[in-house]
């Protein structure tokens, strides 16, 4: 195998993984408070939506990644409010954010395009090509010639685990998720630090979507998201919780995803399902060998009753 | 209170999923001079994909626009799992005809027709033995021929290859998808052998999804790759990934030297890429199907559509196509519709 063909693998991987990236990424910022949300696919959906048709009225991709958390936001406020202020189930409201949210971009799209016209298309975020740095053999056009979001979407994972590792503010933010009767206790504000996390994991979901249609795809179409939320999701939890573990696993994902769309033009003879089915089977085989009790916050997903002793 | 607004937002949400389909396009009054029929369409892609869901859902507008007796409603997006159950709401709305435009719905066709035995299925893409395996006779097999859908793209392709590698990108491993790949190939290297070009087809991939458009930039991207310079598809929002990056190479490269031909409508334009389509008129085998309807005639047929009796046809052709290579492939068009095509 070329050089070449190893960095256009590595280059697809990359691209196949920012987005994941961005939508696990909520998904830990959400998780570290103790909310769990499996409706990042919504989310998702409806950032992706938001980011195409900003982009597409104003010429503005930076416009579209806003509309893209601004609308991420919005409809993740639903399962906020369901989940912190009423103590809702918080699986039953992800999934009811996965089958609200994409319904309502559909409806939104097609009262703003019309039915069966068409293909609108717009013009995709410029790249950014570092000076020099994007000449080294190899790593040069991994690294240095990317478009912005993909810098960004990195120095998020570096900013995460700063966060998470050496502030105090991150230390208060994760004890929500472990243990928050006691950080109540020590006069952290459980409830503001919960609704914080859910507008953080939907300015990212949504973002997450609005990569898609901004910086990836110059077509806006239903289902663009195709299941990236759910793969998310597994990302966290192969990922340990720790924003170099996530980022790890969604390379690892994206990887994988561009290595079996090689095979399968490479013509090798193996079934692309195989490959298709790694990502899934080394999640498996990573929980069932280290287990996800020990990794993940203790009060992940419980409810948080201020009253309640 | 908040009992009330819990109820409200579950309120929201039910609504939320009524956004997913459609009714009354191009909708009729019932009249007292005869009967208003009703067509249901289903779908597992967008019906704003650009490509196999806007031409299926255009055709059948354009069908029932063309029928006043009729009105349609649809139902797009759907996963494995709601076809049948998209289906049974259909039927006991009271609707004359359930159309189902694909291979991939035959097992759940099948099943509701045996449930509702005063329904008539319509499948685009049927098997040949679909409607003989309907317990109640009420389904038919609309049936554009495979082979001929991908002769007319092979034989371009065949003719506009200068590296001598064609693509082709699948959706799903269907067996209809499967026979415009086989003609796809077949056409393009006995046209290819024609003028002097020794072809080569890399093997059809699939993308799993009918969706996923950065699947069809990745797909196309690694094609390319290999050498692929004239691109087939059967994938509707995967070929739209396709042609972007198709596109982008171009722009990269300073000129047009990587094609796309689209199917199954006329999509000249759209993309920089496209060169031609290939057009299937789906609308005049629905046409018929209203007629058995409406006679009570229906069931048990397979209408096939196929260059000869006009269902299918090429789409205009671009000026990155030299004439000399128009006017060769139109003869390799006529030699298809005569049957002495690769004979």
């Amino acid at each position: 195998m070329s050089m070449d063909v190893i960095s256009s693998i590595v280059l697809a991987a990359v691209r196949m993984a920012v987005p994941l990236l961005l939508i696990a990424m909520a998904e830990l910022w959400s998780e570290r408070a103790g909310m769990v949300n499996i409706g990042l696919e919504g989310l998702a959906a409806v950032g992706a939506l938001a980011g195409f048709m900003l982009t597409f009225y104003t010429g503005n991709t930076w416009a579209g990644i806003l509309a893209g958390a601004v609308a991420g936001i919005l409809v993740n406020l639903i399962y906020a409010y369901a989940t912190v202020s009423l103590c809702a189930n918080h699986t039953v409201y992800g999934m009811a954010i996965n089958l609200l949210a994409p319904a309502l971009a559909s409806f939104i799209y097609r009262v703003s395009f019309g039915t069966g016209g068409g293909l609108n298309q717009i013009e995709l975020m410029k790249g950014v090509a570092i000076p020099v740095l994007k000449d080294i053999p190899f790593l040069g056009d991994l690294l240095f010639n990317q478009t912005p979001m993909v810098y960004l979407a990195f120095a998020l994972v570096l900013f995460t685990n700063i966060y998470f590792r050496k502030t105090k503010s991150g230390l208060n933010f994760k004890s929500v998720g472990e243990h928050p009767k006691a950080a109540a206790t020590l006069g952290i504000n459980v409830i503001g630090i919960k609704y914080l996390s859910c507008v953080i994991c939907g300015a990212l979901a949504g973002i997450g979507g609005a990569y898609l249609t901004t910086c990836y795809s110059t077509t806006y179409t239903e289902g663009i998201v195709s299941g990236r939320g759910f793969i998310a999701l597994a990302a966290v939890i192969f990922g340990r919780w720790n924003g170099t573990g996530v980022m790890g696993a969604c390379l690892f994902f994206g990887l994988c995803d561009a290595l079996q769309i090689r095979l399968q033009v490479s013509s090798l003879g193996v079934p692309y399902q195989f490959f298709q089915m790694i990502p899934y089977l080394a999640t498996v085989v990573v929980l069932a060998i280290i287990g996800s009790k020990k990794a993940g916050p203790k009060a992940n997903g419980l409810p948080y009753r201020k009253e309640e002793r | 209170m908040k009992k009330i607004i819990a109820l409200l937002l579950a309120v929201v949400m039910v609504f939320g999923l009524a956004a997913c389909g459609g009714e009354g396009e191009a909708a009729a009054d019932n009249n007292a001079e005869g009967k208003t029929y009703k067509v249901a369409f289903i779908l597992n892609c967008s019906i704003s994909d650009g490509g196999w869901g806007t031409a299926c859902y255009s055709e059948l507008v354009a069908a029932v626009e063309r029928n006043e007796n009729w009105e349609m409603a649809y139902t797009d997006n759907l996963a494995q799992d709601g076809y049948y159950d998209a289906m049974v709401a259909y039927c006991n709305e009271g609707f004359d005809l359930i159309y189902a435009p694909g291979g991939e719905y035959t097992d759940a066709v099948l099943q509701v027709a045996a449930e509702y035995p005063d329904v008539a299925f319509a499948q685009l893409n049927g098997g040949e033995d679909t409607p003989a395996a309907a317990v109640n006779g009420n389904v038919t097999s609309l049936l554009p021929n495979g082979q001929q859908i991908g002769w007319i793209a092979g034989a371009l392709a065949g003719l506009m290859t200068e590296t001598g590698t064609v693509a082709f990108i699948g959706g799903m491993e269907l067996t209809t998808t499967l026979a415009k790949y086989e003609g796809f190939v077949e056409a393009a290297k006995y046209v290819g052998e024609k003028e002097g070009k020794s072809i080569t087809a890399l093997d059809a991939v699939y993308a799993n999804s009918y969706d996923d458009s950065a699947k069809g930039i990745e797909f196309a991207n690694a094609m390319m790759e290999q050498g692929a310079d004239v691109f087939f598809g059967d994938a509707s929002a995967i070929d739209s990934g396709a042609r972007q990056a198709i596109d982008e190479k171009n722009k990269a490269a300073g000129s047009i030297k990587v094609f796309d031909i689209a199917q199954p409508a006329d999509y000249l334009g759209q993309n920089e890429c496209i060169i031609g389509s290939q057009v299937t008129d789906n609308s005049s085998l629905i046409e018929l199907s209203f007629r058995a309807v409406e006679d009570g005639t229906f069931g048990g047929e397979v209408l096939y559509g196929n260059l000869e009796n006009g269902v299918l046809s090429t789409g205009a052709l671009n000026d990155l196509v030299p004439q000399e290579i128009k006017d060769k492939y139109l003869a390799y068009i006529e030699e298809m519709i005569a049957g002495t095509f690769m004979q």
